[in-house]
């Protein structure tokens, strides 16, 4: 053993987590835990999870000692083995394969004008559910799963069909029960994507466009690849903008003070969107494995182990943000990890900015005066492994 | 072993020996320089790594690539037409020996 292996404590359990209470409300949970250790064994998740700031910074900059590449993951079971799941120089490859499709440059020329006609379409359909509609499922939604399919050019798929695939799939990733039902509907999706795939792939040759899948038809990746990589971003690129935008609304509008600042000054968005992620992140946690016997943090770790990297507890770590658990949009700038960091750090957080921060959130604020929560009917905020908002009734004003 | 100096608002300077092929940012970033936070890890992808070069050491750097300078565009603090660079793109050994740095106030 090492010195700093005998200097360093044990890991700390924390038996008293359940699954049922951090889909209520993980933030409570991270605050006890994190002021014990930075690291706990969780038997109920099965997992160490990761819950300071500079503990998940740490893991997140090693991937010679924290890797991507977990063993029995369920991820590569519900959607094949992505680049999320692999470390360079493996990863790098793919992530090269994406190309500059989702890069600033690409979102100027080619997709701000979808997105803003994405907006407008189903604006126009919120406006015609009422007032009393739910802002998720009306809008974001539909939204951020319209945009994500021209941006990866499902040309023979649906805004609904993204929808369905995303979760079926992300139930799978989470399918720690094994419930075989969830396992049916993951691995339905998984055969409708793949042919999806095949079919559009030949279009796409004949017919390039901006989108990924144009790009991968000229990038020199196999199709085993393509098919898991675009399953991890139909994962990863729908709920997320969904559920920060739905945060951020529901946000701005349990604030009053702070829905005011930024009708006064749009130049804000940008800034709601960032402590949106910051306070609540879409991905709370996500994992890695050590490859060796380390310390983290001064918390004892053996190989092999199975790490939970909880970026929603280090984003309200005391240590870095001040009054964590509020929402505050005029804190200090601090670096958050809601998109990750090092080379995993997430490839769509342009599209994402650009998206949410960029059309729907000033757009939606200046289109429904007086958006309000609907006072008959609570929003309702869920979720751990990904959190946001499950219900967001919303009124407004006719203009 | 390379000299990097990263200089601060405050006037501090973080004086740094780095091996070659290890990046300006990835530098910082294991030595916790303040100032530099390379979210993306190398991949300029996030323009959190920002730097003012020292006029007297850009002649020798590798040139700026394209998406090296769609992220300038990206920067916090504006950007410096002649001096501005990610971090990350730089690397010891590759154009210079020493380099001095001014480290933005904001990179986020």
């Amino acid at each position: 053993m090492t010195a700093e292996a005998i200097a360093a404590r044990p890991v700390p359990t924390a038996d008293w987590v359940t699954i049922e209470d951090l889909y209520r409300n993980p933030f409570p949970i991270y605050r006890k835990m994190r002021s014990e250790a930075p690291v706990h064994w969780v038997p109920a998740v099965n997992r160490y999870m990761v819950t300071s700031y500079e503990a998940c910074h740490t893991v997140e900059n090693d991937q010679e000692i924290f890797s991507a590449d977990e063993t029995n993951s369920l991820m590569k079971r519900a959607m094949g083995h992505s680049m999320l799941r692999k470390d360079d120089p493996e990863h790098d490859v793919d992530r090269k394969s994406y190309g500059s499709v989702l890069r600033p440059k690409a979102i100027k020329e080619h997709w701000n004008a979808i997105f803003q006609a994405n907006h407008e379409k189903y604006l126009a359909g919120l406006k015609a559910a009422g007032p009393g509609a739910d802002l998720i499922w009306e809008y974001a939604a539909p939204y951020a799963a319209e945009n994500l399919r021209l941006v990866m050019g499902f040309h023979n798929a649906t805004q609904e069909d993204m929808q369905r695939w995303s979760q079926t799939m992300i139930n799978g990733t989470g399918n720690y029960a094994d419930d075989p039902d969830v396992w049916a509907a993951s691995e339905k999706s998984y055969n409708e994507v793949d042919d999806a795939i095949d079919e559009i792939l030949p279009y796409l040759r004949k017919n390039p466009d901006s989108s990924l899948l144009s790009g991968m038809t000229s990038m020199p990746i196999p199709l085993e690849a393509i098919r898991a990589n675009m399953k991890m971003t139909i994962g990863g690129g729908l709920n997320e903008p969904r559920d920060v935008l739905g945060v951020a609304v529901w946000a701005l509008l349990s604030h009053p003070d702070q829905l005011a600042q930024v009708l006064a000054d749009p130049a804000l968005y940008p800034t709601v969107f960032e402590e949106s992620v910051r306070w609540v992140a879409p991905i709370g946690m996500y994992p890695r494995e050590t490859t060796r016997d380390t310390v983290l943090e001064g918390v004892q770790l053996p190989k092999g182990a199975r790490l939970g990297v909880v970026v929603g507890a280090a984003n309200r770590d005391p240590e870095v943000f001040e009054d964590p658990e509020s929402f505050n949009i005029n804190r200090p700038k601090k670096p958050h990890l809601a998109f990750g960091g090092g080379n995993h750090y997430c490839a769509g957080a342009w599209v994402a900015k650009a998206s949410v921060s960029g059309i729907a959130l000033p757009q939606l604020f200046a289109e429904l005066p007086n958006l309000r929560l609907d006072p008959e009917r609570p929003a309702v905020d869920a979720g751990w492994v990904f959190r946001g908002m499950t219900a967001l009734p919303v009124r407004w004003d006719a203009k | 072993m390379a000299k990097v100096s990263f200089h601060h608002n405050d006037g501090n300077v973080d004086v740094l020996e780095v091996d070659p092929g290890t990046s300006l940012m990835r530098a910082a970033v294991t030595n916790g320089v303040a100032g530099i936070v390379g979210e993306c890890g190398g991949q300029a992808m996030c323009a959190t790594c920002h730097v003012y070069v020292r006029p007297e050491y850009l002649d020798g750097l590798p040139e700026i690539s394209e998406d090296e300078e769609e992220m300038l565009e990206c920067t916090a603090d504006p950007r410096d037409e002649d001096r501005s660079r990610l971090g990350c793109q730089i690397k010891a050994g590759e154009g210079f020996d020493e380099i001095e740095v001014d480290v933005p106030a904001s990179q986020i």
